[in-house]
């Protein structure tokens, strides 16, 4: 479906839009605000200063790592939904392998970035793994790690590895040297939105320009036909989770390493599933899961501004997301069973 | 788009009319319209009372027995339940009336697929058409079944109903009807009086000129290639059992059987899409039951499958992209352009455009491009599983000749297929199939229609 409808990209994100301001309209008029001043106070607090627009591509970077992850997944026919438990344990071995390892800043930085995408990438590997060997549902098995992630970083923050006189769900504070560099000052932007940026690009040229990317987008598009093509799709399947894992692990490192400087069970909210929507709207395709990315990037900094400036609950955000996760993902969810 | 553009037709109480054409011709449209699924966007139809439809495919409800789906939503009541022995009665006497017995008791999905088209006319007859539509009705009936099959059509015409028949098959045309209309491209090109025309005529004008010929065998040595010993294997419903036959380089062997037959185990269990037990060998060395679609790829073993949309295509890609799927790690991933305009032009692919998306293509331009791939690169073994189902005979044609040409090229093919005519145009030997044993071998020389047909049917 995704090439047939050559507009398909443009029609979703008029969906976006349509559901945005038509939803978010309604939404201000019960709260008695005004849309007017509510969109206003929503791309002042997304534009209206440097550090406001820095905040913005915090938020953009933030969805654009788990949502290329879940593109990857998605790409090989895998309904991936366990972004949120990827990154959050990829944010809980960077800040525990960063705060542990004093290293010079030009491995620290590396390290923990890599400890993120390994972990990240081995709680991927479980769904994919269990889907390969034993045909198991990677929905409700993603859906699943995804407390276990956050139940078993709570508990190894607050249990085995807890700070000795603090009652705070997170680990030590990272050595300068483990910290990514901030690109804009008295902001929380680092080095992670360009390499986020990179990695997109990297991803669109494997998807598109390589028999890897091929076979795992066969194994999506025509399971039946890829596996009469010689292709394995129990190892797709493995490989195509664990990659999707890891980059939602990246994210949660950079998170750590950028923004937080040290892990926090409360270091998400909710941005594997935010992602969901984001790699929907972009269509799967990575370059557009930039532009996406970015809408939903604004949604979430200038949400904040809106209730603090025009009184509108920020719940709005999240009631604007779910419908389009709802409106985008369902239809897809559909066709993807239809079809396997 | 325009699938039926202007076309009169009249039918007649008491008389068999052929509707023919090629596949996309605008046959089955028609039908719709007639039976009142499709709603003309000009134009009228009349009927002097009720038009039944029955469909290709079976419409039947397996889990539930035949009276249920004999009169489904028209059944005897009693107050507020179902006079179900009324309704068994009701069925018993129609099957008795039009010499169309069957249990009303048995649960469809246990029956046989010449019984369960008895079922799908008996709920047409039940509601007493005036005008009845038959859309391919002996697509997976066995030779003899068809003329009793046609009898009794004969005889509901005798009795003062309208008949179609759309088809394909020329042979039942010229045998059983009284007219016949021909439409191509959406509109109808010629009407006759059966007596009037011939099989010939019809053809040519089905397809808009001469009907090309398929490529001539060649006469060459058969070396040994593919050898089954007790080769067995079940895919679903459908079952192997016990086969032992041998396929050389350079000749076509053919499967002659109706479908259903163990036909889909053979394909799958060569495709290395299913297991086996008993012994294969390509060339002297054995083929592995695990080793898989890739393994079999890479001995050269192709399988052209029986479901192209599913099974061979990714029908959201490009040509490009679908040129090369199978041979993806064989063929450097720059020359994959290369490689699909190769087979554009070889297989006279329309559109000879690379980035055409293949769900957009006629059915015999996709089975070109499935076929044209499997032959790509000197294959050992080609299996081609009904190859040119559902395609116009212009493409069935070139797809028939290009497995010639293979074979004089000394490639061994398996050509199982529904279709007697295919077989008897392409093959150098042919084994009959039946409940999924080998019931006969005839030779080129040797080759009896009568006897394969009692085979197929299950008589020995």
């Amino acid at each position: 479906m995704r090439t047939l409808l050559g507009g398909r990209t443009a029609r979703d994100l008029m969906v976006v839009v349509v559901l945005v301001f038509g939803v978010g309209s309604i939404a201000m008029l019960l709260a008695h605000v005004s849309p007017l001043d509510g969109f206003g106070a929503l791309f002042d607090g997304a534009f209206g200063t440097r550090e406001e627009v820095a905040e913005t591509l915090v938020q953009t970077t933030n969805l654009l790592f788990p949502a290329l992850g879940i593109a990857i997944a998605f790409r090989a026919g895998l309904f991936n939904i366990g972004a949120e438990g990827q990154l959050v344990l990829g944010g809980f071995a960077a800040g525990w392998l960063g705060a542990q390892v004093p290293l010079p800043a030009v491995l620290a930085v590396p390290m923990v970035l890599i400890a993120g995408t390994l972990a990240g990438g081995a709680w991927g590997a479980i769904p994919g793994f269990l889907r390969a060997r034993y045909g198991a549902n990677e929905v409700i098995a993603t859906l699943m790690l995804n407390v276990i992630a956050v139940l078993l970083a709570t508990y190894l923050v607050n249990g085995p590895l807890a700070l000795p006189g603090s009652g705070a769900s997170e680990t030590p504070t990272l050595p300068h040297a483990a910290q990514l560099g901030d690109l804009v000052a008295n902001s929380r932007l680092t080095w992670a939105f360009p390499i986020a940026l990179v990695l997109a690009f990297a991803l669109r040229w494997l998807l598109q320009r390589t028999v890897f990317g091929y076979e795992l987008r066969a194994a999506g598009d025509a399971p039946e036909a890829a596996k009469r093509a010689g292709i394995d799709l129990g190892r797709t399947a493995l490989i195509a989770m664990t990659l999707s894992g890891a980059m939602a692990g990246l994210g949660g490192a950079t998170i750590v390493a950028g923004e937080l400087h040290r892990f926090n069970t409360g270091l998400s909210p909710g941005y594997g599933f935010i992602a969901i929507a984001v790699a929907l709207v972009g269509n799967l395709d990575p370059l557009w899961i930039i532009v996406a990315a970015f809408a939903f990037g604004v949604l979430q900094s200038g949400g904040i501004a809106m209730q603090a400036e025009a009184g509108v609950p920020r719940d709005v955000v999240s009631l604007v997301t779910g419908l389009v996760i709802i409106a985008l993902a369902g239809r897809r969810v559909v066709a993807t069973r239809r079809t396997t | 788009m325009q699938a039926v553009d202007g076309v009169d037709l009249e039918l007649f109480p008491g008389e068999i009319h052929a509707l023919v054409g090629e596949n996309g011709a605008g046959k089955s449209t028609l039908a719709a319209i007639a039976y009142g699924a499709v709603r003309p966007d000009e134009g009228t139809v009349t009927a002097a009372g009720v038009v039944g439809l029955v469909h290709q495919h079976f419409k039947l409800i397996e889990r539930l027995r035949v009276w249920e789906n004999v009169l489904l939503n028209r059944e005897p009541r009693r107050g507020l339940t179902i006079d179900t022995g009324a309704a068994r009665e009701r069925v018993r006497a129609l099957g008795e009336a039009y010499g169309l017995r069957v249990d009303p008791d048995a649960v469809v999905e246990t029956l046989p697929v010449g019984i369960k088209q008895r079922v799908e006319l008996l709920r047409e007859l039940d509601r007493e058409p005036a005008v009845l539509l038959l859309d391919e009705p002996t697509a997976s009936l066995a030779p003899g079944e068809i003329a009793s099959f046609f009898a009794t059509v004969a005889g509901l015409a005798a009795r003062g109903t309208a008949i179609l028949v759309v088809t394909h098959k020329l042979a039942e045309v010229i045998a059983y009807s009284a007219r016949v209309t021909v439409m191509r491209a959406g509109a109808v090109v010629a009407r006759h009086r059966t007596s009037d025309t011939s099989a010939d005529q019809i053809a040519r004008e089905m397809v808009g000129g001469e009907v090309p010929a398929v490529a001539a065998r060649a006469d060459r040595p058969v070396e040994p290639l593919l050898e089954a010993r007790g080769f067995s294997a079940v895919s679903g419903t459908s079952e192997l059992i016990d086969a032992t036959f041998t396929v050389g380089a350079g000749e076509i062997v053919g499967i002659a059987g109706i479908e259903g037959n163990g036909q889909s185990a053979l394909a799958d269990a060569l495709a290395g899409v299913i297991a086996f037990t008993g012994a294969l060998s390509l060339a002297g060395t054995p083929l592995r039951p695990d080793e898989g679609p890739a393994g079999r790829l890479q001995r050269g073993v192709r399988v052209i499958p029986q479901d192209r949309r599913r099974e061979a295509l990714v029908l959201d890609w490009n040509v490009r992209d679908n040129a090369v799927l199978g041979r993806q790690r064989v063929i450097p991933f720059a020359r994959y352009g290369e490689t699909a305009r190769e087979l554009i032009a070889r297989f006279d692919v329309r559109p000879p455009n690379l980035d055409a998306i293949v769900g957009m293509l006629s059915g015999g331009n996709q089975q070109k491009i499935v076929v044209g791939r499997a032959l790509a690169g000197a294959p050992a073994l080609i299996v081609a599983y009904q190859p040119t189902r559902g395609i116009d005979i212009g493409a069935a044609i070139l797809v028939q000749s290009r497995l010639i040409e293979a074979r004089n090229a000394g490639a061994g093919v398996l050509l199982i297929s529904f279709e007697l005519d295919e077989i008897f145009a392409c093959a150098d030997r042919v084994l009959v199939l039946a409940q999924g044993r080998i019931a006969g071998e005839f030779t080129h020389e040797t080759i009896d229609r009568g006897r394969i047909g009692s085979l197929m049917a299950g008589r020995t």
